[in-house]
Order: structure tokens, then sequence, then C-alpha cells
């Protein structure tokens, strides 16, 4: 205390000059007051929202007014000047110790990044008006997927659910029809007979030479897609295990040098995650070539490096009580590894592998956009041939395989957190062989995986032709002044399109997250109608990754960032309404019975006690959103949705790979200021 | 013998926690540690075994200097002496056989050990282990299933395993019920007078050192203040241990 009497001192004798300092340094006197979070944000937000001012008038002339003849500037410096004159009378207010409305600053730097965002993003709103009857067929299409035929006139024709209902009246009736069949599509979905290049089990028995096409089943392109999540969740997380002990300081500070391959391993593993599977995809196909070989292996590594994340800062929380008893029987490193450590992880590790196992098949249905294997290949044939019907079964096709997937992980890792001990009986000979069975099942499923995605490990040590230059390029990166202007341009963008997207598509979704929580719908027939029905919607549109939306919004609104935006709005919109409609639900009800009981009507109730509860929980999953919105904003180029996916698909494809450096080092330095910041944030207010 | 000299700690974030701390113990005493919270007996009964490192001092047990050991010679020791901990530190998730094996850990060869293969011996002696402490019929289950004065049965069948010649015993009973602390003190005694293990034990309560042991050592903020028998603190003695401020409370 001694010490800071002195500080105190001057704080106090300098009181009235110490505001003057942010007139020099907007938030300097609000870092001296003690507020450094408040000074340091300003101080920020200043300089980031006067860069993009006059970024974007020199580039966009955004926000252009004449002020006289020869004259222009942006009239966006009238909320900068509001922003500024705001620092200087919240100083003021500080050394006065009154409170000033931060709503002002908060209105003037929202009035700044949506007016850019607008502009650079290509905002056309009309377009999704005067554009609907192109919106509506689309949609009459996706209503409408191409899942059975019929022959018309000898030709073959897609038969519609309207026309399904008329043979199946017609066939209970009994009168005669035309045969109903499923589409060749479904059998490029699902599955079908045809030629196929020969297995290795059929060369290994000598049935078939390499590579000779011979007659049998061809896989379906969902079916691979899930053959590629589930290797590459099982190779992810066999590799991320040793590297999340590298990774964990409770565990390498034991151990000389460890602290040093600790930092290593955690930045790798920083650097890894920041880069997209897709991205990852781009750099795989230039190594070992195109397929659904190239598409396991990169979400393997971005999931090693997300697993590896997680397992480490799980082995870093473990209790630390049974590690010093394991210690003191004079057990050895490896010894306190395997008694104290790893018996104590199992249930989380297990749980986020089945996470990511989810995430994992997301990725599977998209990473054939670059990579070429899956169903993420199969959507982008049907879209660059106009086949909407045939990309609408895709699409129904990936909401079911998700759907399901989605509900078996939630349910076993509810059941493994649990973490009930068992009381052990005599296992029956029943327990017995079923166990085996699974285990042959499992071999079985592996083996079928590993046969259909072509994986082939030779081709590892086989690098394609040009894999050495680009690791050479990644080296010497280009920072030319060009180069860096339309990288900067384009990462704006981005990050606008993320921005737009969150916050549009999180206050759209809370409306619906209201009518979507069983607590407030109540118990009436029809309001149970309306919860089950938003949750669907929700679960539905969930399920499609933002990628595959593109093509819907790039016929719709056309090519470009407004595209891509609007598909990022649709999937924060379906799962901030699934997480803010389960936030409504999980409120403590107390409040809602005491303002009722003061005779408050239904909407009044929600105001005054549901608001409150549910403020701090809707921003944090909004923060969450936006750090997988800036993630996704940068693939979202790769369908069409503008932004710097697009850059990066160009600079790939023209062999620009010093470039293409350029942009993924942009990449990576973005996420990891978005994720700190995210993440001081949340410390900060939630 | 036992022979701590002059042992100080001091923590990285500048807590002295233990301040030229020199006393003796002979083979076969019960020794309670006694001191309120934070003065040091945790650290204490912690450099013995070296689970913390002692900025300086020495430690010499049967002329054997614990302070200078390293690697495989702080392993070997510590293996012949047994910890039993307040929260008992049994790995929740694993089974009371696991729990109880894992006092072997010493003594076995890591690449078995690590695959949970043991010797014949060892499987018997967990038996044998569980049986002394009444827990037999519980050796498949796992260990969470258990009451709290269950599973500090197993962490005293745990120290066991390590056949110790000396047990170190840090709060072992201020998580439990006056009734099971008398419980798990009883089963310390009779190490100490059947087994003849010397027992250093810190404990809260003086009506349990009166009881169960042979002499006591007091701490307070990292100093020696007490040594002597367990009669001889009388309320004098108390006020000087514990401050002035603190009350004898009886408990049964």
């Amino acid at each position: 205390m001694t010490k800071k009497q002195p500080e105190q001192q001057i704080l106090h004798d300098n009181k009235k000059i110490i505001p003057f300092l942010s007139i020099i340094i907007p938030g300097s006197s609000q870092i001296i007051f003690k507020k450094p979070w408040r000074g340091f944000s300003i101080f920020i937000f200043l300089l980031i929202s006067g860069y993009l001012v006059y970024w974007g008038f020199e580039k966009f002339e955004i926000s252009k007014v004449q002020l006289n003849e020869n004259n222009f500037i942006p009239w966006l410096i009238l909320p900068l000047f509001l922003f500024y004159a705001w620092n200087i009378f919240d100083a003021f207010q500080i050394s006065k110790n009154k409170k000033s409305p931060a709503i002002i600053a908060i209105l003037s730097v929202m009035v700044i990044l949506y007016t850019i965002g607008w502009s650079v993003t290509g905002v056309k709103l009309e377009r999704l008006v005067t554009r609907f009857t192109d919106a509506k067929s689309v949609m009459n299409k996706l209503v409408n997927p191409d899942f059975f035929s019929t022959t018309i006139n000898g030709k073959i024709e897609i038969c519609s659910w309207g026309c399904l209902w008329d043979y199946s009246v017609a066939k209970i009736n009994g009168s005669e029809t035309t045969e109903v069949f499923l589409s060749s599509n479904v059998g490029q979905i699902f599955g079908q007979k045809g030629t196929v290049t020969a297995s290795s089990w059929a060369v290994l028995f000598g049935k078939a030479t390499k590579n000779q096409r011979i007659p049998g089943f061809e896989t379906g392109k969902i079916i691979e897609t899930i053959a590629i999540g589930l290797l590459a969740t099982l190779f992810s997380t066999v590799l991320a295990v040793p590297v999340s002990f590298l990774a964990a300081h409770n565990i390498m500070k034991r151990i000389p040098g460890g602290s040093v391959v600790y930092y290593i391993v955690r930045t790798f593993l920083n650097i890894v995650r920041a880069i997209d599977t897709v991205v990852w995809g781009l750099i795989i196909i230039v190594w070992v070539g195109l397929g659904s070989f190239a598409g396991v292996i990169a979400l393997t590594i971005h999931s090693i490096a997300a697993l590896g994340k997680l397992f480490s800062e799980e082995i870093e929380h473990i209790d630390a009580g049974p590690v010093e008893a394991i210690e003191a029987t004079g057990g050895n490193f490896y010894q306190i590894i395997r008694y104290a450590v790893i018996p104590q992880v199992i249930p989380s590790f297990l749980s986020y592998t089945l996470l990511r196992w989810d995430i994992n098949m997301r990725s599977a249905t998209v990473i054939g956009f670059v990579a070429g294997g899956g169903i993420g290949f199969f959507v982008l044939e049907t879209i660059r041939m106009g086949g909407y019907q045939q990309y609408a079964a895709a699409l129904w096709a990936i909401a079911v395989v998700i759907i399901l997937v989605d509900y078996i992980s939630s349910k076993w890792r509810f059941n493994i957190l649990k973490d009930q001990p068992k009381f052990v009986e005599k296992k029956s000979t029943w327990k017995k062989v079923r166990n085996i069975i699974y285990v042959i099942l499992a071999i079985i499923v592996f083996l079928y995986c590993w046969e259909i995605t072509k994986i082939d490990l030779s081709k590892l040590f086989d690098p394609g032709p040009t894999f050495g230059r680009l690791l050479k390029d990644f080296i010497s990166i280009d920072l030319t002044g060009k180069v860096i202007d339309n990288v900067l341009r384009e990462l704006i963008i981005t990050t606008m399109q993320a921005f737009l997207a969150t916050t549009l598509g999180g206050i759209l979704a809370i409306p619906f997250s209201f009518l979507a929580a069983k607590n407030l719908t109540g118990k009436s027939k029809f309001s149970s109608w309306i919860f089950y029905l938003v949750r669907s919607l929700f679960n539905i549109l969930r399920s499609i990754e933002a990628l595959l939306y593109v093509a819907i919004f790039v016929y719709w609104v056309g090519i470009g960032p407004f595209a891509g935006m609007l598909a990022l709005a649709i999937t924060t919109f379906a799962l901030m309404g699934k997480l803010f409609s389960e936030a409504i639900e999980n409120i403590d009800s107390g409040p809602i019975e005491a303002v009722s009981a003061t005779g408050a009507n239904k909407l009044q109730a929600i105001v005054y006690s549901v608001v409150p509860q549910i403020v701090p929980p809707f921003l944090s999953y909004l923060i969450y959103q936006w750090d997988i919105n800036i993630r996704m904003a940068t693939i979202i180029g790769f369908a069409g949705g503008g932004g710097i996916g697009l850059m990066l698909s160009t600079f790939f494809g023209s062999l620009q790979y010093h470039k293409a450096g350029t942009v993924i080092v942009a990449i990576v330095i973005i996420i990891a200021v978005m994720d700190f910041s995210s993440a001081k944030i949340r410390e900060k207010f939630i | 013998m036992l022979k701590i000299e002059n042992l100080c700690k001091t923590y990285p974030n500048g807590t002295q926690a233990l301040n030229g701390v020199s006393f003796e113990v002979e083979e076969g005493e019960f020794l309670a540690v006694i001191g309120l919270s934070g003065s040091g007996k945790s650290t204490l009964l912690r450099c013995i075994n070296r689970l913390i490192e002692p900025t300086s001092g020495k430690i010499i047990w049967n002329d054997l200097d614990i302070t200078a050991a390293t690697g495989k010679e702080i392993r070997f020791i510590r293996r012949q002496i047994g910890m039993i901990f307040q929260q008992f530190n049994l790995v929740k998730r694993s089974s009371v056989s696991t729990n109880v094996l894992s006092g072997r850990l010493g003594y076995v060869p890591t690449i078995p050990s690590l695959f949970h293969v043991f010797s014949k011996d060892d499987h018997e002696r967990v038996k044998k282990t569980l049986d002394m402490v009444g827990l037999a019929d519980k050796i498949d289950v796992r260990a969470d299933s258990l009451s709290g004065g269950q599973q500090q049965r197993v962490g005293i069948a745990r120290a066991l395993m390590q056949e110790p010649k000396m047990i170190l015993a840090d709060e072992p009973v201020a998580s439990l019920d006056p009734v099971l602390a008398h419980s798990i003190l009883k089963y310390l005694e009779k190490l100490n007078k059947d087994y003849g293990m010397t027992v250093i034990c810190s404990l809260h309560f003086l009506d349990l050192v009166h009881r169960y042991a042979t002499r006591a050592i007091a701490l307070n903020e990292g100093r020696l203040v007490f040594e002597g028998l367990p009669k001889e603190i009388d309320d004098a003695q108390f006020k000087h241990i514990y401050g002035k401020e603190a009350e004898r409370i009886e408990i049964i």
C-alpha cells in the first residue's frame, strides 16, 4: 500500500489535466485512470474505424459526398468524429467519477462497420426481392429433389412428389399407370451396380489385375463421405493423443527441455488449426492428387490440431492428487502417465472424439469441393451442370446423414460424460460373444472405408510434380505491395462478411429462438406444433454446411461476397437459433413466476424475467459463432461466395504458390488475432 | 532414524513455507505434526519424500542423504516411504485393485507395468492387504463408488503395497467425520505398533494427537515452535502454537 500512495497522489493532483491527454491519444487518459480495458478498446476501435473509413473512401469511394467543386469527403467521418468526441467527454466524466453513455461509441462504430461492410460485401437487399422469381424456381427444385423418375412420352423425367402421389394412388386403386423407378441420381449418391476399379482384395486373391475395370458395386458418394469422416476421426484421434501430451504443460515440465517442446507444439497446433480443412485440401491435392484420400488427409491434419489442443487442455485440468500419489509410490514418468493421467482423461477424450466425428462428417460433405472426393465433389458437378434437383437430392441425403450423426454423437457424449461407476458383474458369455462381434464388425467397416477412400500410403512418399515448388514458394512468400494490397482488400471483405453474417443471422435467430423454447411455447397443441416446426427448421438448416448453401444464393443474388454472406447468415441463424432456444430453456423459472404473479402478461414476463437471464449466454454464443464464421468466411469463396477463398483458389489453380502462401499467412494472422480478442472479450464480459 | 537439519523451502512466489526446521525421528515413533493451515506441515512431509524440492537443508534417513538423491535413487527411496493424503488421491475411475496395485509401481519393471501386467505375488498381496483394511469384497468396484472412509482405507492399502519402512500421512482424517477419523488412525496405530513402521502424521485436532502420537512437533509460519511429548502441550504451549486468538475445541 505504501508504494501506491505517491501514485495515487499524482493521479489526484492532475485529475483536471489528465483528460486532455485523450485529445492527443484517444483512450490514454482512461488507461491512466485505471480503466485499461476501456482505454485500450477506444484506442484500437478508433484506429480500426479510422483506417476503414479512409480505406473505403480511397478504394471504393464509400460514403462520398461533394464538399465543393473538386473536394470530396466521406460522410463517415461524422460518426468517426462523434466517437472521438465521446472519448474526450468520457475522459472528463471519469475524472469527475461520473458515467458516460457508451451507447454513443458503440452506435458510431456500428454505423461505420455496417456502412463499410454493406458496401464491400456488395449487399443489394433489393435483389432478394427483384430476383425472387429465380429464387422461387430454386426453392421449388429444392423441395422436389431428384429421387424418382418416370417415363413420359418415351423420355425419362424426374418424378416429383405430385407424380409420386398419383402413382401411389393409382397403385392402391389398381389402375394402370406408368412405372416409377429410382433415378440414376440415387445410384450415384447411395451406390449402384456398375464398373469399378478392381479392389486390392480382388487383386490379392488373383481375381483381377491392378487398376483393372471390372463389374461391381459403385460406392455411393454419401457412403464415401461417411467413410472419409470416419477414417479421419480415427486417424486424428490416434495421432492427437501423443501430440496432446507434448502440448500439456503439467506433463512437459516434468522432463528436461519439455517446456520448449510444449511452446513449439502449442504454436504449431494453433497455426495448423487456423487453416480451414478445405484450405488444407488445396495443399494436400498438390501432394497426393485429387480424390478421397486427399480429403481424408486434409480432415486428419486439421483434426489432429483441433483435438490435440482440446486433449492437452483436458490433461492440464486433471486432478493433480493421483499424480502426486503415484509419484510418492516411486513410480517413474511413464508409470505416472499410465496410472494417474490416462485413466482420468479417458471420458473427456472419448467425448471430444465423438464431437470431432460430428464436425468431421460436416467437413467431409464439403471437402470434395477442392479435394475431389465424397458428396462435395458430386454437389459441385451438379451445380456446374445446373442440375438443381440433383443438387437438392444430395442436400437431403446430407441432411439425413448429418442429423443422424449429430443425434448419435450427442447421445453417446451424454452417456460418456455422466461417467457413472458401473457395478461390475461377471461378464456373461453372450456379452463376450457380442463384444467379439463388435470388434469384427469394426474391423470390417474400417477395411471397407480404407478400400473405398482409396487410401494409398505410398502416395505420401511420391508427392505430385509441383509439391516441391509449393514448399519452396511457401517459404519465400510474395510480399510485394500490390499483392499485400489485394490480400488486405479481400481480408477486409472476408471479415466484413463474417461480421454481417454473425450480427444479422444472430438477430434474426432471436425471435425464432423464443418460439423453439419449450418452457415458453407452453403446452397447448398449437404451440407445441410451432415448437417442433421451428426446432426441425433449425436442425435441418444446421445440418448443411455454409459452403453448400452458396450455390442457392449465387443463383438468387448473383456471384460475390453477398451470396457468401447470406450463406453464412443462414448457418448462423440455424446454430444460434438452436443454442439460444436451449439457453432459454435452461433459465431459472422462479423470476417468470414472480413477474407473472404481479399480473404481467406473457410478453411483459419475457421482457422482465427472461431477457436479463439470457443476455450473457446469447453474447457468449455470438462470440463463439463469430469464431466459426471468420473461419468459414475464408473458404466461402470456393463456391463463388467471394472473399479471400476465391483469391486463394485462383492462386492455387494458376500455380502461383508464393502468392497463395501470402494469403495463407494472412488467414493465420487474422484468425489468431480474432481468436485472441474474442477470448479476451469473453473473459471480460461473460 | 530420520534426521532433518535446517530445512528451508521458499516457493517461486516468495512464500517461505519452511524456515530452518530441524528435528529427529527415531525408528518406530508415531510423530504428530501440528500447526495451523499454511504453517508448512504439508510442505515438510512432501520434502521428506522429495515430492517438493527443499531450497536448502538436509534430510538424512538411516545414513542415506535423501536431499542428495537423484532420479532413480529418489524413486528407490520413495518406494520405501508410504504416503497417505487428505483427499485420498485415488484415481477415481480406476478399480480398487488397480489403485492398490499402483503401490507396487516402484518395484516392477516399466514396460510390463504399462500394460497392466503384474506378477501373481503382487495380485495375492492386493488381496491380503485389502483383507487387512477390511475391503476384500470391494476389490473390483470403481474407487469413486466407495465412501470417504473406505477410500482412505484403499489409500492405506496402496501405501502398504510398497512394504514401507515409514509412513507419511498428510492430514489423513481431515476430510472424514470424527468416528471414521478414529478408525483410520487405528489402522495407522496398528502399523506403527504391530509392524514397527515409523509414522509421521500431520493432524488438526489435539485430542487425536494425545490419543495416538508418541511424540509431537508443531510448526508456526514455517518454524519449529514445539517439540516434545503430546501431554506437554498445555494451554500456554497451545497459545504459542496456534496464536492468542485460538481456543481449544474438544471432539469426541
